[in-house]
């Protein structure tokens, strides 16, 4: 909970500190909040409880959840370095922006009332939308931002729908009385019904899963690549635990009801995610997709629904933020030193001879890449192995099966621009910013850290 | 206790000098580091089997995972199993290791090379030594992947990367059923452990449903990596990398991991007949088909590919009649007489200047001695003439098929008689008759360097005494890796009565090893006669017709693949990608590209269009699932309104 | 002839409940049938405030008085500014029989429909007139129940308004520049 205040008063003085302070001593400042914002979710270790009249849960496992979105978004603001310095960017507002989001996302992930979840997950779309369009030049950005407003509005219309059929079944927003109706009649329950499955569409607009997932690529594609690395990690980890807790907390007695139709949501995301991806040219559509794709794997812990699921999910939330923000910030770092047609080129081709020409670059997008496809030794294997053992667990083979099919598949797109990065070329060296540099190394050597001991990492949750 | 854990310790020590330092380390330290560190290996390997006694040892360095329902250790466990098998890993590779050093001398991305036989070391001695179906699983994807690398290594040319690729895929799809295996396990046993799997297994029944599933599944990887019907494809074109990863990888470890995962789980298949039927015939069609193709290739790499194959099929076939042991056996001769074949093709395509051709050989025998007298060796043995290595453990494979089942063993024999013919065929094309290459070839024909020499003579010598460990039974000599092993069946024992119980009598024994010697010294005198001249040289690709264009092509088996397979998914991927996702969005790129100052009309027609029809999608999706959800609930509706 | 009945024995109430649904769907269906913008707007107005006399139906006074402050007065006086701003000389939509209108307007009617069967289906329990309490959707009550019970969303509706506005300005500043695509 204090994290929320810090980056509430933070993104105000971010804004502040635009009119006074120089560009680029504004990624610093933002990298100091954030930080504060994380050492702040100390003080609510070991407090657990209900709090703001039973707004906000506050427990260890909650504040983990929010560590690691605190800790993706330092990261994401790690590999922006650079990236705001011309004079056509406001990093100022970015980075407020940022903040504001984050207090969005941090509510998402704790939130007891519903009425908490509407407000957190609209401060944190509407902070999407802005940054998306924030290219005010890229007209691919432009129409992004637009498309991504009207669509993600109609979602949360249906969120909205939902949350109002739950309040008529139940007479509360308070998340835990959606068990007061489970030993109603099945009338009595239609309302709550249809109420549980808009709110579940809604959200699962937000994490972009099939057959809800037509933004995402369009979306991703336009927006400046490090809010599409933002969007792609904080707001899919946040929303997927804004679901995951009414799973577990709203809908724990409907199972039965909810999880025949998710995992057909599941099969799909992971086909058409992975099936898409294999012959997109552009990377950032290739990692849209992608994103796609682990969005179905990710919702298998829902599947699962057991003591376990908390803590796999985390996991895979935090590997999954790893391996993305590091193939993000190599592609950045890449595409903003190819330049084609006045800007940065998000052809795959631009790894092309990666290796020699900076082969730190090279070996960093190769775990992430093979973190992403969940090779063994690298974190994604283990948080796609938990995940799959959770659907296991509950006996979905079919899932299972498919799942890892899909994610044979996901090497031959992953295994792109590892090619390309080992062929042979005369472009010259690739400078990298020391800030983005040590982001990168970190990723990278927790991506394999926690590949070799998971449980550091897993025994936390 | 502690030289268990150096074993694979030392690999990885060199991966990480070799692969950090890539570019840094001069080129005389490279292969000191790379073959050192194997060889240290195997000193510890001897060590630690110096000091094994009969118990099997679990060295667990720290807990990998243990939450509720979940404990795995990253733990390490060494028996007369994975002894056998260190041996062979941590021996031949030394040996390849060593050779590498000479035969990519040239080569620019040696230091990289070093490193990824290293690393492949590293997780093929993971995959054999880990205490548990996760660690094998770990090593079972490591050394997917550095196959994958070494196959890609020469990524000049989109071939070789796409061979890379296939193999990679491939054994993904066959790692689908080793990781359903692996939930099987955990989800009926729950635990990963080795030791505590089959001591839980002892409790099921012979023929239990779910340790049929397990066996199954657990085998779907196996054909996956051991190349057996139908996923072994991948295995002829990985040849695509440099001839020894072929020997070390393709041809002596890696492929026979799907062995080596069956005996060690050899409770579980003692406790499947269906599975080790059904084991049986896909080994033996396997390795008929292998057999068969063999027969026809003109590739020296092809040649010995598909011979692994069809090798490996036999192995598989042993396993299926519960031969566990002769199975492994053949594993280990195999691995002298294949690296030996491969290195030495390798010598000949080293003096050939990089010609694979067998039909641009011949006359090779005086001009390149050592590598031509250590071949014969290895052909003598892989076509099972005593007392060569290969005779005596294909033998035993064959003893228990006959067994077993006749006609098993009949086809057997006949793919023994091939193996001979295409064996002596490439030997005669390659070495007898005169020299057919280009004057340039010619000139520079040479005998290959000590380093590349030196494994090749040792492994003539193993090959040719290697079967010495195991006398059959009626020799009155004892077998000692029976005895070694013996430990390892101990639970297989017990579950069914009739593993392990030999009916054959001394002298029928003794008269189907004469046939089968028989066998190979007719079809010996067959190639002799018609190739031994090195006059009658195979034909030309165009040339080739009948049913015999049909085997030459490999049955057409990749184009079959492909039609089935490869074509719908990619027809599929290319229309998500190109018709639904890539037709809207030119659509928009076109039109703000016509006009960007926005003004025109059409642009927002078609911007609304587009988000219009996402919409009009999602809407649709919502309908339907409410639909799915409601559906019969709503009908009920309905008819009620009609009733009134 | 049971129709007929319905209709004569309706109370006071229900027609006026009847009156003003059918005028909110009126407005609604104008806004976004008609063809020219400005229409929309007064359209959209008459819905606003026929849902606002629903309100107060409702017991719900206050928010009545918002929802015609606020969205009838202020967001609709935006809408029409801005629409005279643009100064839209041609008609700028439309309205073509094209297949995705078809498809568009069944699968929402179909959605519709379904989700009228489904609300029909289910029981919904009344209130109970006799232990209502009248204070209810009074200002009064309300701004208890915001200011204590909900005090946290209450207070973090500010944070979005924040990001709205800093986001609006944000785009709304004037670029120099070639655009790219």
């Amino acid at each position: 909970m204090y994290p929320i205040i810090v980056f509430s008063v933070s993104g105000l003085l971010m804004l502040f500190l635009g009119l006074s302070v120089n560009k680029k001593s504004l990624l610093p400042y933002n990298l100091l909040f954030m930080l504060v914002g994380l050492a702040s979710n100390f003080l609510d270790w070991n407090a657990p409880g209900l709090y703001f009249n039973g707004m906000l849960e506050i427990s260890n496992p909650i504040i983990l959840v929010q560590w690691v979105l605190i800790f993706a978004a330092i990261l994401v603001s790690g590999i922006s370095s650079r990236q705001f310095d011309d004079t056509h960017a406001y990093p100022a507002e970015y980075y407020a922006i940022m903040q504001f989001a984050l207090v969005g996302a941090l509510i998402m992930v704790s939130f007891q009332n519903l009425l908490m979840l509407f407000v957190g997950l609209e401060i944190l779309s509407v902070g999407l939308y802005v940054l998306t369009g924030s290219d005010k030049r890229n007209l691919r950005g432009n129409e992004a931002a637009i498309k991504y407003f009207l669509m993600g509005s109609f979602a949360t219309g249906i969120f909205l729908f939902g949350v109002a059929m739950f309040y008529g079944a139940t007479g509360s927003f308070d998340i835990s009385s959606g068990n007061s109706v489970a030993n109603n009649l099945l009338e009595g329950k239609m309302f709550f019904w249809l109420g549980m499955v808009f709110i579940f569409i809604g959200l699962l607009f937000k994490i972009s899963a099939a057959p809800f997932h037509f933004w995402t690529a369009d979306v991703y594609q336009g927006a400046p690549t490090v809010f599409s690395a933002f969007m792609a990690t904080i707001v899919k980890t946040a929303v997927i635990f804004a679901l995951f807790r009414l799973a577990a907390y709203s809908f724990n007695l409907e199972y039965e009801n909810w999880s025949k139709f998710l995992v057909i949501i599941i099969g799909l995301s992971m086909v058409i995610g992975n099936v898409t991806a294999v012959f997109q040219t552009n990377f950032k559509r290739v990692l849209a997709f992608s994103s796609i794709s682990q969005a179905g794997f990710m919702l298998l812990s829902l599947i699962g629904l057991g003591a376990q699921s908390y803590g796999n999910l985390g996991f895979y939330s935090l590997s999954y933020a790893l391996a993305t923000i590091s193939a993000f910030g190599v592609f950045l770092v890449i595409s903003s030193n190819t330049i084609v047609e006045g800007r940065p080129s998000e052809n795959i081709n631009v790894f092309d001879g990666l290796f020699s020409r900076n082969p730190d670059l090279a070996i960093i997008l190769l775990i992430s890449m093979l973190s992403l496809a969940g090779i063994p030794l690298t974190s994604g294997f283990w948080s796609k192995f938990f995940v799959l053992n959770d659907a296991a667990a509950k006996g979905y083979f079919w899932i299972l099966i498919l799942g890892v099919l899909m994610s044979a598949v996901s090497l031959y797109y992953y295994f792109n621009p590892i090619r390309a990065s080992f062929k042979k070329t005369d472009l010259g060296k690739i400078e990298i910013s020391s800030l983005s540099k040590y982001t990168l190394y970190v990723c990278a050597a927790l991506t394999i850290l926690f590949g070799i001991a998971p449980n550091i990492l897993r025994s936390l949750f | 206790m502690t030289f268990i854990a150096l074993i694979p310790l030392f690999p990885l020590i060199g991966f990480l000098i070799n692969g950090l330092g890539y570019g840094k380390i001069s080129k005389t330290a490279v292969p000191w580091i790379g073959t050192g560190a194997s060889l240290l290996s195997f000193v510890c390997v001897l060590l630690a089997y110096l000091n094994f006694k009969e118990t099997a040892i679990i060295v667990n360095l720290f807990d990998w995972i243990s939450i509720a329902g979940l404990n795995v250790g990253f733990s390490f466990q060494l028996d007369q199993l994975s002894i056998i098998m260190l041996f062979v890993i941590t021996g031949v590779g030394t040996l390849i290791h060593l050779y590498s050093a000479g035969y990519m001398s040239h080569d620019e991305g040696y230091g990289k090379f070093f490193a990824y036989l290293n690393l492949f070391l590293f997780s093929m001695i993971l995959l054999v030594l880990g205490g548990n179906y996760l660690m094998m699983f770990i090593g079972w994807e490591g050394v997917g992947l550095c196959s994958y690398l070494l196959i890609g290594f020469w990524n000049k040319n989109t071939d070789y990367a796409n061979a890379a690729r296939k193999a990679f895929i491939m054994n993904r799809i066959g790692d689908v059923g080793f990781l359903i295996g692996i939930f099987l396990i955990l989800q009926n046993f729950g635990t990963l452990e080795y030791l505590e799997v089959f001591e839980k297994a002892k409790a099921f029944h012979v023929g239990d449903g779910i340790i049929v599933a397990i066996t199954m599944a657990l085998f779907v990887g196996a054909m996956g990596k051991s190349a057996q019907i139908p996923l072994f494809t991948w295995l002829p074109d990985a040849m695509a990398g440099p001839t020894p990863v072929s020997a070390l990888i393709h041809a002596a470890t890696m492929v026979t991991s799907g062995i080596y995962m069956i005996v060690r789980s050899n409770v579980l298949y003692t406790l499947s007949p269906f599975t080790l039927e059904f084991i049986a015939w896909i080994g033996l069609a396997t390795a008929l088909l292998g057999a068969t193709i063999g027969l026809f290739q003109n590739d020296i790499k092809k040649v010995l590919a598909y011979s692994t194959v069809s090798q490996l099929g036999y192995m598989f076939l042993g396993l299926g009649v519960m031969a566990y042991s002769s199975g492994l056996f053949h594993v280990i001769t195999h691995a002298f007489f294949k690296a030996l074949l491969f290195l030495g093709a390798g010598s000949v395509i080293h003096a050939m200047s990089d010609d694979q051709d067998i039909r641009n050989m011949g006359g090779l025998w005086s001009k390149i001695k050592i590598t031509a007298i250590t071949f014969l060796v290895g052909t003598i043995a892989i076509s099972g003439i005593p007392p060569f290595s290969g005779f005596f453990s294909k033998d035993e494979i064959l003893a228990h098929v006959f067994e077993h089942n006749k006609i098993m063993w009949a086809l057997g024999m006949l793919g023994s008689f091939m193996t001979a013919f295409y064996m002596f065929r490439l030997f005669f094309v390659t070495f007898k008759g005169s020299f057919r290459g280009t004057e340039e070839q010619k000139h520079h024909l040479h005998e290959s360097p000590k380093s590349m020499t030196t494994p090749l003579i040792v492994l003539a010598v193993l090959s040719a005494i290697g079967g010495f460990i195991g006398f059959p039974e009626v020799f009155h000599l004892p077998h000692r890796l029976n005895e070694f092993l013996s430990p390892i069946f101990e639970n297989s024992r017990l579950v069914n009565s009739s593993f392990g119980v030999v009916h054959i009598s001394h002298n029928l024994e003794l008269i189907l090893m004469g046939a089968s010697v028989l066998v190979a010294v007719i079809s010996i005198l067959f190639a002799y006669m018609v190739f031994g001249n090195g006059k009658n040289v195979p034909v030309a690709d165009s040339e080739v017709v009948g049913l015999k264009k049909l085997v030459y092509n490999k049955y057409y088996i990749d184009e079959l693949y492909n039609k089935v397979f490869v074509g719908p998914i990619s027809a599929i991927s290319f229309f998500f990608a190109n018709v639904i996702d890539k037709k809207l969005i030119d659509k928009i790129v076109n039109s703000v590209g016509e006009g960007v100052n926005f003004s025109s009309k059409k642009i927002k027609e078609l911007q609304v269009g587009v988000t219009g029809s996402y919409i009009l999608f999602m809407t649709l999706g919502i309908l339907l699932l409410v639909l799915y959800q409601f559906g019969p609930s709503l009908l009920s509706t309905f008819n009620l309104l009609q009733n009134k | 002839m049971h129709f007929l009945e319905i209709i004569k024995n309706l109370s006071l109430v229900q027609w006026a409940f009847y009156f003003l649904s059918i005028l909110t769907l009126y407005g609604a269906l104008g806004t976004i049938l008609s063809k020219n913008p400005i229409h929309s707007v007064i359209y959209l107005v008459v819905t606003f405030f026929s849902i606002s006399g629903i309100y107060i139906m409702l017991n719900a006074q206050f928010l009545a008085a918002v929802n015609v402050i606020v969205y009838a007065g202020a967001i609709m006086v935006l809408f029409l500014f801005v629409l005279m701003f643009l100064n839209l000389k041609e008609e700028s939509t439309e309205m073509k029989t094209s297949p995705m209108l078809i498809a568009a307007v069944s699968t929402g009617l179909l959605l519709g429909l379904i989700l009228i069967a489904t609300i029909r289906k289910a029981e919904i329990t009344r209130v109970n007139y006799n232990d209502f309490d009248p204070n209810t959707g009074l200002i009064e009550t309300l701004g208890m129940v915001l200011y204590k019970n909900y005090m946290l969303p209450f207070e973090l509706v500010s944070v979005l308004f924040l990001v709205a506005m800093s986001g609006a300005i944000l785009l709304g500043k004037r670029e120099k520049g070639e655009s790219h695509f």
